[in-house]
């Protein structure tokens, strides 16, 4: 039997270097997973069930949340957008990149315009449609899509990776991954400075205060969101969050499966249009493409997901094939592969073309046990494969899509199950009939065409099946007193999770040695100091201009005192700048995070054009833990804010971690006492 | 709690290892109980409900709920993945009928996987064993994460006589069954089945005890066909041996 999947399948198990990238994928991946859950404030499974609830209230009264959110969106100055299919979608942006007569469009990741096709549109358009996260750098300069939702390079090696910078980018050939990572900053950079459009994909957006909320590592989605002076932030209808508390519990789960941090580099909050420092008009581009009509489904589960990818991580399968493997029945590429692009893509597309990727799963559960929102994914794989994904008034959609020959055999298994004498007879003529082809061995070679002949041998079938056996056996029926007895009904536990660690009692020492893991320089100062340690620093690393927030959110004192030691000092952005200093609104001690608001006087560009970014912070601004920063937020209200946990990093390339993409390569935290 | 105890012995028990069914008998009478088969059992349905073939699981289901019916006491089953069928996927097997989804829901909670019945109905972690061998275990994935089973029959191999244990790296991958997964997409369940086997060798037992014959049936297919020495064997037999 031969089919595009079935090629692609081949193909990949073929491919030496692919299978290694995916086992170094699946091994660190999941190992990180496992390490980083034991640092949740709760246990992990309670947190999962939260986190489920959460989204299936979303999902249930979807229509309330959605009206609310593009309320609130509207009133903080987002233009919404919402389109219902793929076509309408692209028809948008090209009417706002028309609008403002662009040339350019640097875009972070966003899995919805591979969804509706994004690039080939804009292309065709005649704009220069430029990827900023690396991976997704790497497969556009490749022409192929990306291989993971969130590592989208996850199937090339460093040395496929300088052989592409050797021949796109006239980069001499090298295969060391911070020179590969360097050439793309300096590549990069100048994209996000002449960019007419930023575009970025959404995370959650947050219905009570129309937030949009956006992940990212490396800092290209900071800059896109920043700098050009119009953002386009295109969203999945489905992604919404009813308020920051409910956000918090994603963003406790989110990043700790996707990429096992306990969160991401940069946790961007974008609340509007932020015209002081940057960001002049924001759209908000809601795409359904099929999502809704997924919600009165059996499959409705499915809009749980929040994309952290950590099912591909978990599958035994999406490990032997990659996400290039996951193909129509006419070899349709679909952008969602894993156990969750098997149930999606049908959901999305059409379970004609897609229908058939549910059957290729063991149903070993592993996506299941890897998923922070507790999706059922084995469930719904089944009930794809049963054809049960139509609505409840139509509650039989045709296309139970087994192969002929396995109906065949299964009508007439379930002929012989349910007529036990009948069921005898068949063991009995299998027994006779395994004997006659294999007289001299117990195993019998079937041939590859039964799917277990291609690896496998196969025991011969008893002689004397069990209920033959029982019914000719002397069993012994005496009746003995049981050793032991157990209360009833007692432990069907499930898998234990770990002890929660305790929480350190000095808040100081607590976020020190979490920002300090990051990578991140902490040092603690007291206020009369604290500018000798800054210029001292300055001075040490030769630096003598630097963007800085404006004096009133600093330190008094600190700017003249800069100023008369020879510093030159702007709150305006500017690329040539190598370090810019900062305040902190608060900081978060567990994941070692800094929150920056952004605005005129305060500008983000600060904390992410320069080299090097130095922070100012109280320690009585440091809070334990990540919902009473967010709380903070919400009484401050800025434009945009920032969640910043240590320099900006990359594993895009083989898995290997790089300190310094396009943001700062280092931060460093001056913590007044 | 009633001394009598049900024994549905599987599809592929009562087909293929008639003496792992005999070795659980063995050891449910060894711990006091009167064990009773009903020869109108068959299967519990999973090849046709994972096939997606629902029409088809449906009187196969009903047929070993039928069976059942007319006995008494547990129900002691040795495959984790046929106790989570019942256990877990009847009643969406039945959702559109109250009736037999009721039938299923009473049926359902009289079911227990073997090692679990021992440990946690029992409260039985000894059953007298003795096997002079190095073993280790492979999680079988239904009954670790659809029934949460792993201390259970862990518990019973550490109280096994002279049985030296060693782990088994990466546990919890799956082996590659899958039922019919392994049959539709042969290429797969090979390339998932050579990793199981890979650390079969490097936990340098002979013995690889699981409690689910679909699993032990696929790694032994495989050991077989790579002429191997190592076997699969079932728990019980492990823990029917004195």
């Amino acid at each position: 039997m031969s089919s595009p999947f079935r090629s692609k399948i081949r193909q990949a198990l073929a491919d030496p270097i692919l299978q290694l990238a995916l086992d170094n994928n699946a091994e660190r991946r999941n190992t990180a997973c496992r390490t980083v859950y034991l640092s949740l404030p709760e246990n992990l499974q309670a947190m999962r069930k939260k986190a489920h609830a959460i989204r299936a209230e979303v999902i249930a009264n979807f229509d309330r949340y959605l009206e609310e959110f593009i309320a609130n969106a509207q009133r903080n100055g987002f233009i919404v957008h919402r389109t219902q299919t793929a076509a309408q979608a692209v028809q948008i942006i090209l009417d706002i990149a028309a609008r403002h007569q662009a040339k350019r469009i640097a875009k972070s990741k966003s899995m919805v315009s591979e969804e509706i096709n994004l690039n080939p549109a804009l292309e065709q358009a005649g704009y220069e449609v430029i990827e900023t996260d690396l991976g997704e750098y790497i497969v556009q300069l490749r022409r192929e899509h990306p291989a993971h939702i969130i590592t989208p390079a996850v199937h090339l090696t460093r040395q496929q990776v300088g052989e592409l910078f050797h021949e796109k980018l006239g980069l001499p050939l090298t295969d060391d991954v911070p020179t590969l990572t360097a050439t793309a900053r300096r590549v990069l950079r100048e994209v996000f400075l002449t960019a007419d459009i930023g575009l970025s994909g959404v995370n959650f957006g947050v219905a009570e205060n129309g937030l949009i909320c956006l992940l990212t590592n490396e800092g290209n989605g900071r800059m896109v969101t920043t700098l050009p002076p119009v953002h386009i932030a295109l969203m999945g209808i489905e992604r919404l969050v009813p308020t920051l508390e409910d956000l918090a519990v994603m963003l406790y789960l989110l990043p700790r499966s996707a990429t096992g941090q306990k969160l991401t580099v940069y946790t961007s909050l974008i609340r509007s249009p932020n015209p002081g420092d940057g960001c002049q008009e924001r759209h908000l581009v809601l795409v359904d493409n099929g999502r809704l009509a997924l919600r009165n489904t059996p499959l409705k589960e499915a809009l749980y997901c929040i994309r952290c990818g950590a099912c591909f991580n978990a599958c035994p399968v999406f490990r032997e094939i990659g996400g290039h493997g996951y193909v129509g029945k006419s070899g349709q590429h679909t952008p969602y592969g894993g156990p969750i692009g098997s149930i999606l893509s049908g959901g999305l597309f059409g379970y004609e073309e897609f229908g058939h990727l549910a059957r290729a799963s063991s149903l070993c559960g592993a996506c299941r046990e890897a998923c922070p929102v507790d999706i059922d994914l084995p469930g719904l794989l089944l009930r794809v494969r049963a054809g049960k994904v139509g609505a409840p008034t139509s509650p039989k959609v045709h296309m139970p899509n087994a192969p002929a020959s396995l109906k065949l055999g299964i009508r007439l298994f379930s002929l012989i199950a349910t007529h036990p004498r009948m069921f005898y007879l068949a063991q009995k003529s299998a027994a006779l009939l395994s004997r006659l082809i294999s007289p001299a061995s117990s195993w019998l070679r079937l041939p590859s065409v039964t799917g277990w002949g291609v690896s496998k041998d196969f025991p011969r079938p008893a002689q004397k099946p069990f209920r033959q056996q029982w019914k000719e056996m002397h069993h012994n029926t005496s009746i003995s007193t049981p050793l032991l007895q157990s209360e009833e009904g007692d432990s069907r536990a499930g898998i234990p999770s770990a002890s929660q660690p305790t929480q350190p009692e000095n808040l100081t020492e607590w976020f020190a040695a979490e920002f300090t893991a990051l990578g991140g320089q902490f040092f603690v100062c007291r206020e009369d100091d604290l500018a000798q340690k800054i210029i001292a620093f300055l001075k040490e690393h030769q630096i003598s201009d630097v963007q800085t927030w404006h004096s009133r959110y600093l330190p008094k004192d600190l700017i003249p005192t800069l100023e008369q030691n020879g510093i030159q000092v702007t709150t305006q952005a500017n690329p040539s700048l190598q370090a810019g200093i900062t305040g902190v609104e608060c900081a978060i001690a567990e994941s070692g995070s800094l929150l920056l608001p952004g605005d005129a006087e305060r500008p983000l560009t600060a904390s992410l054009l320069p080299e090097i970014h130095l922070a100012i912070l109280r320690s009585q601004d440091i809070f334990p833990r990540l919902p009473e920063a967010l709380k903070r937020l919400k009484e401050i209200k800025p434009p945009a804010a920032v969640l910043v946990s240590g320099p900006s990093r990359t594993a895009d390339i083989e898995m290997t971690l790089t300190i310094g993409v396009h943001g700062p390569k280092q931060v460093v935290v001056f913590c007044l006492d | 709690m009633s001394t009598t105890v049900q024994f549905f012995v599987t599809c592929i028990i009562d087909t293929l290892y008639p003496e792992i069914g005999k070795a659980v008998v063995q050891v449910l009478q060894r711990v006091g109980k009167k064990v009773e088969f009903t020869p109108e059992q068959t299967c519990c349905g999973q090849p046709a409900f994972n096939a997606g073939l629902r029409d088809q699981a449906r009187p196969i289901a009903i047929q070993t709920i039928k069976a059942f019916e007319k006995t008494r006491g547990d129900i002691v089953i040795p495959s984790g993945s046929c106790t989570s069928m019942i256990r877990h996927h009847y009643s969406e097997l039945f959702e559109h009928d109250p009736i037999w989804r009721e039938r299923a829901q009473a049926f359902a909670e009289r079911v227990y996987e073997f090692s679990e019945y021992l440990v946690d109905r029992l409260g039985i972690e000894d059953v007298g064993a003795r096997f002079p061998h190095k073993i280790t275990y492979h999680s079988s994935c239904h009954l670790l994460r659809e029934l949460g089973v792993d201390r259970q029959p862990r518990r019973l191999l550490a109280n096994v006589r002279a049985a030296e244990f060693v782990e088994l790296p990466h546990t919890t991958d799956c082996c590659g069954f899958g039922g019919v997964f392994s049959v539709e997409h042969p290429e797969l369940s090979a390339a998932m089945l050579e990793r199981k086997i890979s650390n079969i060798d490097a936990s340098g037992a002979p013995y690889v005890v699981t409690c689910d014959a679909g699993c032990m049936t696929n790694i032994n297919g495989g050991l077989h066909r790579l002429r191997k020495s190592q076997r699969a064997i079932h728990i019980a037999e492990v823990l029917a041996h004195v």
